[in-house]
């Protein structure tokens, strides 16, 4: 990350070149006990990609928060879905959310969906240290539209906790609760009817606030939906036109139809 | 020459009368302060004046393309470490230009050895109300004039852009809707292009109109659009006539 001369739009060069690197990591034998952020999940339905999360953040067995927003809109058409450690995501997605618009002012053009994948890897490359210490590791998923393509089309992307990045067919799931999720859409995608990538807006959303009411069933750290404390998911929509935010009284609404 | 006070003072006179002799062909730069945002527009054969740079932050520039972006590029590398290293919230017009544009300038301007910036430009900083909008009225050799609210113009000549700013501020009140608002912006770009006066012999609105749209043929219209209200942070819209119905 270290550049004599910064690389046009590239922030992090900015950065390094102002000597602040975000993603600096240092060796530790006494680390406290990390707080996590469970689950999260994507899928295609009939007019995009949905992405929803629980808003649960645990350390060992103790909730820290039941009001944490794991699916967060980087840019006007990339949303990032984070599990793990929310430490080392929020800051992943604040060094992405600069990075897209410092490339798209300075350089007078959006980065392309390649490269926006391609810099969250970067920064979980990055993050290596911490990973192979077993704190800070994030494992996320990331939606964006694919405007190389005509219609312009939403895609989601997952990673394994060295960076490696994979397109998702269908769905994407990760986090504790991720089991789960994957075990139902996959069943969903194969036998279901409506399959979710037939569903409307609608159904797409009930569909999810269910996944995690599931998978909250069988795993402590997956928040679930709890109609009667106001506590919803987090889900955003990514269509070719760009993100869009489900708000709880949207799934109140969606939930008791 | 350097170790001569007053050759140094002659130098940097001379400067200034060669930075005006070539800002003389430049077109004029135009912001206004508008109800529901603020509205930037510059007209150019090919090369761009007006520019996005952080979230509520705009400029429109006239001189040499080279010599504006570097300082677009400059404006857009300080807002975005100081919005990382802090708050987006903490993005400051005047921070920017006060501790960082200005003094850069200035400090060029002054090195007689090196070449100067060729550039005028108006920055601007949208506000919660038109009232707090602010505007930064840049000169190439660092100085700059603030003022909230209102219309701004950069052009080549001092006596005409004060002219123009004082007739456009006058104006823009009786007409705050983005398209009419951008419709007086090129009538005052047209009366300023053509080296007209704001006082004297000034046409009707008609002719005013007939004479811009005659002036612009062959030419591109730029029009930068900062909403007052918006779902996101990032407040710019890039803007064409047709969209605007002109």
């Amino acid at each position: 990350m270290s550049h004599s001369q910064p690389i046009a739009g590239d922030f992090l060069s900015l950065l390094a070149e102002h000597r602040l690197e975000p993603a600096a990591s240092a060796a530790s034998s006494g680390a406290p006990v990390q707080t996590q952020a469970t689950t999260v999940f994507g899928f295609h339905y009939a007019e995009g990609v949905l992405m929803a999360g629980d808003r649960r953040a645990t350390a060992g067995n103790v909730i820290v928060t039941d009001r944490v927003e794991k699916i967060i809109e980087i840019d006007p058409t990339s949303v990032l879905a984070i599990a793990g450690v929310p430490a080392t995501a929020f800051e992943m997605a604040r060094v992405l959310q600069t990075s897209f618009e410092y490339y798209r002012r300075s350089q007078l053009q959006p980065l392309s969906l390649p490269a926006r994948v391609r810099a969250l890897a970067r920064l979980l490359r990055d993050n290596l240290p911490m990973t192979m210490q077993g704190i800070g590791i994030v494992v996320p998923l990331f939606a964006g539209v694919d405007h190389a393509v005509i219609p312009p089309e939403p895609r989601i992307y997952f990673y394994d906790p060295l960076g490696a990045q994979f397109q998702a067919v269908g769905y994407a799931a990760s986090g504790s609760g991720s089991g789960t999720i994957r075990s139902i859409l996959s069943f969903q995608e194969r036998y279901g009817q409506p399959r979710p990538s037939q569903m409307g807006l609608r159904d797409a959303v009930r569909f999810a606030s269910r996944l995690l009411s599931t998978a909250s069933e069988f795993d402590s750290a997956t928040g679930g939906i709890n109609p009667a404390t106001e506590t919803y998911a987090t889900i955003k929509v990514l269509k070719a036109s760009g993100v869009e935010t489900i708000t709880d009284a949207q799934q109140k609404e969606f939930l008791h139809d | 020459m350097t170790e001569e006070p007053y050759r140094w003072l002659e130098a940097v006179a001379n400067r200034r009368e060669y930075v005006h002799e070539q800002l003389k062909s430049g077109t004029p730069v135009l912001a206004a302060s508008l109800p529901e945002g603020i509205l930037l527009l510059g007209v150019g054969g090919g090369q761009s004046k007006v520019f996005e740079l952080f979230d509520r932050h705009a400029l429109a520039g006239l001189g040499h393309p080279a010599d504006i972006e570097k300082i677009r590029q400059a404006a857009i590398d300080a807002a975005h470490v100081e919005a990382f290293t802090r708050a987006p919230e903490d993005v400051s017009l005047r921070r920017l230009v006060s501790f960082g544009l200005g003094p850069q300038l200035k400090t060029h301007f002054e090195q007689i050895f090196s070449a100067p910036f060729l550039v005028e430009m108006v920055l601007a900083e949208l506000g919660p109300e038109p009232g707090r909008d602010l505007f930064f009225r840049l000169h190439f050799d660092g100085s700059y004039r603030t003022q909230f609210g209102g219309a701004v113009v950069a052009a080549s000549q001092a006596e005409a852009e004060a002219a123009a700013q004082k007739w456009l501020g006058e104006m823009v009140k009786t007409k705050p809707g983005r398209t009419e608002a951008a419709d007086l912006l090129l009538q005052a770009w047209w009366r300023l292009s053509e080296n007209k006066s704001f006082t004297e012999g000034l046409p009707d609105e008609a002719a005013r109109q007939a004479g811009w749209r005659e002036a612009v043929k062959g030419k591109e219209i730029e029009i930068g659009w900062l909403a007052r209200q918006a779902s996101r942070p990032a407040r710019y819209q890039a803007q064409t006539a047709a969209e605007l119905g002109l």
